[in-house]
């Protein structure tokens, strides 16, 4: 019976998801946004959830994704530009070469955690983006100037515009949020997330941690690859930005406001920036970065678990019962930071 | 290959490693003691830019060169005493997020107070032009020059890195703090407060990057990006070095500057080798050339 009420609520959830991003661009449209702008969201919500699932299940904190992003946004460019018009070849190459270009970074990068990662994503990442402008590469890619397209994509022979590439984008989404929740529930994703907790004893219970944080750090690779190479689509012009540490820096932003280790957490945070970006600006002018900012400061600060976990405390003051989302606990909290983990981790098993 | 251009390469090697070294040499102090990522501290060097610049044209270079890193200190006392203190008891992330908040933060504020592009920082009067240095080196082969401020640039990190080796080495102070270094615990059982000690160790990266600010300022140029564009070298500097370890990021900043001024002819290699170089030391050596075991593994 429980099974059953489970996946009666599974399918409410993805029921409800699926209803509300499919319907994005009409009450975006109601709220002050515009159609294109529901594409945009949507391929940055791709990006974000992947994120999450680096990140929010493994704690491990890349400044880099932009690396990915970008190389598979440079990749499709240059299929599109060079070989067919026609995305799926496009999209199957550029998702390959992410994931080789993924693989080697991981390599290199996850042999160490926390700070030592964040600064190395960091430091590959601009590498890429410098070779990208490098004088070697700049017939390639365009240099500065970013690479432009003639014609746009089509897919089995129908133009990719408007609407098309939104469901396109909203399906890959679609599928994606439900992909990810599987493996969050999933005795694979348990393990991601004891890496949080404690990789050590992992280790020593003879669990081949670093395998399974390469796995997840390919997978995070995978969403990025996959949204890169949808905004070329979406629009058929690849930007040097793409590559910029200011990117991966929009990625982590959006993560960190919408809240961590929660998959709909990103996706609300990327609906957020995008919608502050586009439509607000037009009432705080040239400063609305300023403000995103202060915004991203404040909520580091004060709320952690980002906006979902604003909801959830401010339901918790009107006396509804939330319940823990936790249920394995650590022997004992080591500092205040492992009280605040012990709070806001997710954890919900499936018997 | 001559000697002289074998000799001017080595120059701008030492010079282009000064810039990292100092911005390095912050970020390591910060990062032993602390225990924190600072991801603002390339803020701190745009900060001391453009205060330099401000106070460049008010009261003059010389003055500003005095002003501007007592003006960085008190940046850094301020930030770590209002913000970076609350963080010690949260996660690396947290930390690495809210610092990156704050570089942001900095970023857009000066980019709404000064604009987006580019502003002049002219030299004074006694630091332009170049130096001829044929004249005092005689295995110099004919006519060699190197602009003089570079050579300024030079000196003044020589002067700083002594400075804050004796400071470290030679004070009661620096002994405190190279305890706390090692092992923070066993000082507050020792009655030590070590808080305040600390937050002064903030300052002092900070007034470095005050100093990196003022004499690179007119090298780097002084926009809003150049923060953030100088930083990533700057963590690869105290990474290849070892975290924490502050001979480890000089070497490493040497090392770089070298690398970017002896691939100057290959266009192409020069924009991705310290990166190739950082893969390198990574891979022989995970824990940076002087890092120490059991440091942020």
């Amino acid at each position: 019976m429980f099974e059953r009420e489970n996946r009666a609520r599974d399918l409410t959830v993805l029921g409800s998801f699926a209803a509300i991003v499919l319907t994005l661009p009409w009450w975006l449209t109601a709220i002050g946004g515009y159609e294109a702008l529901a594409t945009k969201i949507v391929i940055w919500a791709i990006f974000a959830l992947g994120f999450d699932i680096l990140l929010g299940f493994t704690s491990y904190l890349s400044f880099g994704h932009a690396a990915f992003f970008g190389f598979s946004a440079y990749v499709t460019g240059l299929m599109l530009k060079h070989v067919t018009a026609e995305i799926i070849p496009a999209m199957v190459v550029s998702f390959a070469g992410t994931l080789v270009i993924a693989l080697i970074i991981g390599f290199l990068t996850l042999r160490r955690s926390g700070i030592y990662f964040a600064i190395l994503t960091l430091a590959f990442a601009e590498m890429l983006h410098a070779a990208a402008l490098s004088s070697m590469l700049q017939e390639w890619t365009g240099g500065d100037n970013g690479l432009t397209m003639d014609t746009n994509p089509v897919l089995f022979g129908i133009e990719m515009e408007g609407l098309n590439v939104f469901f396109f984008c909203a399906l890959i989404l679609i599928g994606g949020f439900f992909v990810a929740r599987q493996i969050k529930r999933s005795s694979f994703g348990l393990m991601l997330r004891s890496i949080k907790e404690n990789p050590m004893r992992l280790e020593y219970t003879g669990v081949n941690v670093q395998a399974y944080k390469m796995s997840a750090f390919l997978i995070s690779a995978m969403y990025a690859g996959l949204a890169g190479s949808l905004m070329v689509i979406y629009e058929p012009y690849v930007a040097t930005k793409f590559l910029h540490w200011s990117t991966s820096g929009e990625v982590v932003i959006m993560s960190v406001i919408g809240g961590v280790n929660t998959l709909i957490g990103p996706i609300i945070g990327a609906t957020f920036l995008l919608y502050f970006e586009n439509v607000v600006q037009a009432f705080i002018g040239e400063q609305w970065k300023l403000v995103l900012g202060a915004v991203f400061v404040l909520v580091v600060i004060f709320l952690p678990g980002g906006f979902v976990d604003g909801y959830r405390r401010i339901r918790k003051a009107f006396g509804a019962k939330v319940e823990p989302r936790r249920q394995n606990v650590p022997d004992k909290p080591q500092r205040a930071s492992d009280a605040y983990d012990r709070k806001n981790t997710a954890t919900q098993y499936v018997d | 290959m001559t000697v002289n251009s074998v000799f001017l390469e080595l120059l701008t090697g030492l010079q282009l490693g000064a810039i990292y070294a100092l911005i390095a040499l912050g970020l390591t102090l910060i990062f032993g003691t602390l225990n924190v990522v600072n991801f603002a501290h390339g803020a701190l060097y745009m900060i001391a830019a453009y205060v330099a610049v401000v106070l460049a044209n008010q009261v003059g270079f010389i003055a500003a060169i005095f002003l501007v890193p007592i003006v960085l200190f008190g940046v850094g006392i301020a930030l770590e005493r209002g913000l970076i203190r609350f963080f010690y008891d949260r996660p690396h992330t947290d930390q690495i997020l809210v610092t990156f908040g704050v570089a942001l933060l900095v970023q857009e504020c000066l980019k709404w107070i000064f604009g987006a592009n580019n502003i002049p920082f002219p030299l004074p009067e006694w630091g332009n032009g170049v130096a001829f240095l044929h004249e005092y080196l005689p295995f110099l082969d004919g006519f060699v020059v190197f602009p003089k401020w570079r050579l300024i640039l030079i000196a003044v990190s020589l002067i700083t890195v002594l400075g804050l080796y004796s400071l470290l080495q030679f004070t009661r102070f620096g002994l405190v703090v190279r305890a706390g270094m090692r092992d923070p615990q066993m000082l507050r059982f020792m009655g030590i407060n070590i808080t305040q000690r600390f937050a002064i160790v903030f300052g002092l990266g900070a007034l470095i990057a005050g100093v990196a600010g003022v004499f690179g300022g007119p090298i780097t140029q002084v926009s809003p990006d150049v923060g953030m564009a100088l930083l990533v070298p700057s963590f690869l500097v105290v990474v290849i070095g070892g975290m924490g370890s502050l001979t480890g990021a000089l070497l490493a900043a040497i090392m770089l500057g070298m690398a970017l001024s002896f691939t100057a002819t290959i266009a192409s290699l020069q924009q991705i080798i310290i990166y190739l170089v950082a893969v390198v030391v990574l891979l022989v050596r995970p824990r940076g050339l002087l890092g120490k075991k059991g440091v942020a593994e």
